[in-house]
């Protein structure tokens, strides 16, 4: 039961996470929209590009997806409403985004495709970049809370959200998992303008709905992990506690798509060198005020 | 016990299977792929058998290693696709008699020592974080603190050795056309 609502939260989300970006993109606010692309990719011809590496084309969208809802069973919409509460959960989260960039490089290596290839390899070049800045502030996190596990990550937050506690790691976090969901101004794998698509340039028909999709998701679980992490999760005044997930989930999400909106897409090369130049020593300040906190204010 | 027991022996039959894959392939790709996914199956025996902080981490760590490693092959290889039809298999029969005899000598070990009663009760999974946690910060501080340095100066050395030298190849150029 609690994994068929959380599955439902999660597509839900995603939904209106497309109905929003369609919304912001054209203008028109079209709840079915969606819907008709879907059936449109489902109509249209599937190509298989020429020799390609057949296992890793197929598997890569799928694979994408399972990552997303797998990042997702570990993440509480509410204190009962979590399929897996793992004791190593902040830990698990990483894990299973780790396996996008395995995703991405079979994405991109799978058509034979240069542009796609490029794309795939970028990827890595931005995983250099963003990696430590997800696992950094999210060590911070549980240093708080003083467990893994994510319902107690929520559950330290409860006087006080980690967003206000420890502002400098929420930022970095935000910017990681954007540049984690590859969405602009990060979406240097797909970049349309340069690449033609990139990973996405050689997948059509039910393939590309399937890539769409699991990006969605991507987008959501990612959202919901900064919900948890530093918005307090399901605390709230009046509204059930899974309505604040959701809520809060969506806010997050749709802010990031609005950032990617109004930012021009970044160099690979400065991503690296802000990332390591700027946001490691940043994230590095932002352990050692965290860990100052606890041990001076009881 | 026996649903654990059947789980270990699924995934460790994975990992056999998909490092048979490493080396059945052409493909520098799906070789270093082969491999994580192999790793994987690792983590996941590590899983079953309830060390789960091991095993999340395994199969995090494991993701990033295998898909740098696979551009490295991808630039380094003569064939990095396999469509060339390169055979890059070298010292065959030495390579035959060294894994046979290293699976004699895993097998003996697995079956000749004496493993001690098997644990029936294991502490969950928060407690044994915690317990690792002391242990890394205590007893073995040394230990893996002196494998972090050693690691970290390896990466800085490694580094600067990569790193051309400008001054020096300018100076050349200065010569030379002089």
């Amino acid at each position: 039961m609690t994994i068929a609502i959380v599955l439902l939260a999660l597509f839900g989300s995603a939904w209106l996470l497309a109905v929003i970006e369609g919304w912001i993109t054209t203008g028109r606010l079209s709840p079915a929209a969606p819907l008709y692309s879907g059936l449109a990719h489902l109509g249209r011809e599937s190509i298989l590009p020429r020799s390609p590496d057949r296992v890793f084309f197929e598997a890569a969208p799928v694979l994408l997806l399972v990552v997303a809802v797998l990042g997702m069973a570990v993440l509480p919409l509410a204190p009962d409403l979590v399929i897996a509460d793992l004791g190593t959960g902040g830990l698990f989260i990483n894990a299973a985004l780790a396996y996008v960039l395995v995703a991405v490089i079979m994405a991109g290596w799978g058509p034979d495709g240069a542009y796609a290839m490029i794309g795939g390899w970028r990827f890595l070049g931005q995983l250099i970049a963003y990696s430590m800045l997800i696992v950094m502030p999210i060590t911070a996190v549980a240093m708080r809370a003083e467990s893994l596990v994510n319902t107690a990550i929520v559950g330290s937050q409860e006087s006080l959200w980690n967003i206000v506690y420890q502002p400098l790691g929420f930022v970095l976090f935000f910017i990681a998992a954007m540049a984690l969901a590859f969405r602009a101004p990060f979406d240097l794998p797909t970049a349309e303008g340069e690449l033609g698509g990139g990973v996405d340039a050689e997948y059509t028909g039910v393939r590309l709905a399937v890539l769409r999709l699991a990006r969605l998701t991507l987008v959501v679980t990612l959202a919901s992990a900064t919900t948890v992490f530093y918005l307090g999760g399901w605390y709230g005044p009046l509204l059930p506690p899974w309505a604040w997930s959701l809520i809060k989930t969506l806010a997050v999400a749709v802010s990031m798509l609005l950032a990617g909106r109004y930012l021009p897409r970044i160099r690979e090369a400065d991503l690296m060198r802000w990332c390591w130049v700027l946001g490691i020593p940043l994230a590095l300040v932002n352990i050692i005020i965290v860990g100052l906190l606890i041990l001076v204010v009881p | 016990m026996y649903a654990q027991a059947f789980f270990v022996a699924v995934f460790g039959l994975a990992a056999i299977g998909f490092g048979v894959v490493v080396f059945r392939t052409s493909s520098m790709v799906r070789s270093a792929l082969a491999l994580l996914f192999s790793q994987t199956a690792v983590g996941c025996m590590f899983l079953a058998m309830q060390t789960e902080f091991l095993g999340v981490l395994q199969i995090m760590m494991m993701a990033t290693e295998m898909s740098i490693m696979a551009i490295f092959m991808v630039m380094f290889m003569m064939d990095p696709g396999g469509l060339g039809g390169m055979d890059m298999s070298h010292q065959k029969r030495f390579s035959i008699g060294a894994g046979v005899s290293a699976a004699v000598v895993a097998i003996a070990v697995a079956l000749l020592s004496d493993w001690g009663p098997a644990a029936e009760q294991v502490a969950d999974a928060e407690a044994q974080t915690r317990e690792l946690g002391m242990e890394l910060l205590g007893r073995s501080m040394m230990i893996f603190e002196t494998a972090g340095i050693t690691i970290l100066t390896a990466m800085i050395a490694a580094t600067a050795v990569a790193i051309p030298v400008k001054n020096l190849a300018s100076k050349d150029d200065k010569e030379a056309s002089e």
